[in-house]
């Protein structure tokens, strides 16, 4: 009889450790504090992974191997003499590159940038350091943020690990290659249109946009300073709800940061949504989607609603004028940015930015401003219909991942501009600077579908806790994307 | 009197790429058309809410 238990107590270790890549930080964290599992196997596990996927996936811009295995040395001695500090203690992770981390290049994934070293850390780095994470490289994402495609002319394409012909979708592409194929546990990405939400979709994983001022932007090379946010990209809802705990927090070397009380995420992720009510906006959020897409949304929606949910049709008529201030807001912000480089250097930006810095100079201050006026409109509506719902749900992307090098999307068999169409459903929250969770729903073939949840304002428990309820019930959860089925 | 999008830019010290110009021509009418003339909007009066702080970043308590 004992023989038996210990041998099954064998087995199930085993089981734990194995395809260690493939685990969440919820599955990984208990093995930590339990010392079944060491942080460094664990971060050797990611880090073979991790290159060995490379030439597959092309998600990293560096690694930092020899500094991530004497880190993960010293945090195993921590966790060893009882020093556990929680969920993400001893869990390695590669960030976007345009988080500055102390003495070491940070590229934008540019060539202007190449060797450019920050003499500080990032506030997300330098939390996500005292947290005990494990820092194992540097992501791939699109040149300065400025891109969906991730189709990088100085570094290469990063590949969608799901279809490697397909786009991970950008700007954060690095981030959610890696996660969805296990170079990297989790990962933050940055988000002016949609950039961590656009690739999470994109490649089947979650991706959180905090409200506009609840994660501190110091230390992130900015795209578009009114637009910018720096969220979690994870694996499972647990995940994002424990790496938000982190990151949050007021930063007063970030003018934007706001000074408001953070919250425990885990704890708010109950799963329960009995009486909650459900936002649905037909005219803008549901208006030229993918078939399949829309299918896979609305019965999601009606998966919430047999957990007790109901549904309330919203009207946002100011909507109609979002995408011409998301882009005369964004376009007139990065050439601010980038503007003294377009005048001396322009050969030396991607082809496909400079041309998105040159109609940034375009817009007059008049348009500008017109675009903040119609801002705050939307921030109003959007204030107003928060009185009679809880969130509001939608598609996160129209269209499911284009093809590596393509500059149109296929809509119901049509062929739509990319760009255009893949930030339609997520810039509105970046003007509003509400919060929004895209979280997978479903896959067209082969390819992942997301959905989107937007809450009030620093209710990111609320968009977790309903992302959350979902994930429990989604049958596709446990689906992962195979780089090396083709071999 | 109405400049060109390479006159606009070359006043401002920018050369644009040749094979630009048409590009963004084409897409400075869509920005413009997607803007239209801002009707069924009420923006004449709205104040576009950006705050000058005194004395800083942040309204300290």
């Amino acid at each position: 009889m004992m023989r038996i238990s210990l041998c099954e107590a064998f087995l199930e270790v085993i089981i734990l450790t194995t395809d260690l890549h493939l685990k969440s930080v919820e599955e990984l964290a208990p093995l930590l504090e339990s010392k079944t599992l060491s942080p460094v196997e664990l971060t050797k596990a990611i880090l073979d992974f991790a290159e060995e996927s490379q030439p597959k996936i092309n998600a990293y811009m560096a690694f930092y191997r020899e500094e991530a295995l004497a880190q993960s040395k010293k945090i195993e001695n921590e966790i060893l003499q009882g020093q556990y500090k929680g969920m993400y203690h001893g869990i390695p992770m590669a960030l976007k590159d345009n988080l500055y981390f102390k003495d070491k290049i940070t590229t934008m994934s540019s060539k202007i940038h190449k060797d450019f070293v920050s003499d500080y850390d990032a506030t997300v780095v330098e939390k996500l350091r005292d947290a005990g994470v494990i820092f194992t490289g540097k992501l791939s994402m699109h040149e300065y943020a400025w891109g969906i495609t991730n189709n990088n002319p100085h570094y290469g394409p990063v590949r969608n690990p799901w279809d490697l012909d397909k786009i991970p979708g950008g700007s954060s592409g690095g981030s959610g290659a890696a996660v969805a194929a296990g170079a990297s546990v989790a990962s933050l990405g940055t988000d002016t249109a949609g950039s961590i939400r656009i690739p999470s979709s994109a490649c089947g994983i979650v991706g959180l946009k905090p409200t506009h001022g609840r994660v501190s932007k110091y230390g992130c090379y900015p795209l578009a300073w009114s637009l910018d946010h720096i969220g979690p990209m994870t694996k499972t809802v647990k995940d994002a709800a424990g790496l938000l705990e982190v990151i949050s927090g007021f930063d007063h070397r970030d003018p934007t940061c706001i000074d408001v009380p953070t919250d425990n995420y885990v704890q708010q992720l109950s799963g329960n949504i009995k009486d909650l009510v459900i936002g649905i906006n037909e005219e803008y959020f549901f208006k030229d989607v993918d078939a399949d897409i829309e299918k896979a949304v609305r019965a999601s929606i009606q998966s919430l609603v047999d957990q007790g949910a109901k549904v309330e049709v919203v009207r946002l008529p100011s909507l109609q004028y979002a995408e011409w201030a998301e882009l005369v807001t964004s376009l007139s912000e990065a050439a601010a940015i980038h503007h003294s480089d377009l005048q001396k250097r322009p050969q030396d930006f991607g082809d496909d930015i400079r041309l998105l810095f040159e109609l940034g100079e375009l817009p007059s201050a008049v348009d500008y401003l017109q675009a903040q006026q119609v801002r705050r409109q939307i921030k109003q509506e959007f204030t107003e219909i928060f009185t009679q719902i809880d969130v509001l749900i939608t598609p996160t992307l129209p269209v499911v991942a284009s093809t590596i090098g393509d500059d149109f999307a296929e809509l119901n068999g049509k062929k739509v501009d990319l760009i255009d169409n893949i930030i339609r459903f997520t810039g509105p929250s970046n003007l509003t600077g509400l919060p929004a969770l895209s979280v997978p729903c479903g896959f067209k073939g082969n390819l992942p579908i997301g959905l989107q949840i937007i809450g009030p304002a620093f209710k990111e428990g609320r968009i977790l806790n309903v992302g959350y309820a979902l994930e429990q019930t989604n049958p596709l959860k446990n689906r992962k994307p195979n780089i090396f089925a083709n071999i | 009197m109405s400049l060109s999008i390479q006159q606009l830019l070359e006043n401002k010290g920018i050369t644009p790429k040749p094979e630009h110009l048409e590009l963004l021509k084409t897409r400075w009418e869509g920005i413009q058309s997607l803007r239209s003339h801002l009707e069924g909007i009420a923006i004449d009066d709205a104040d576009i809410a950006v705050r000058s702080i005194p004395g800083g970043d942040h309204l300290d308590n």
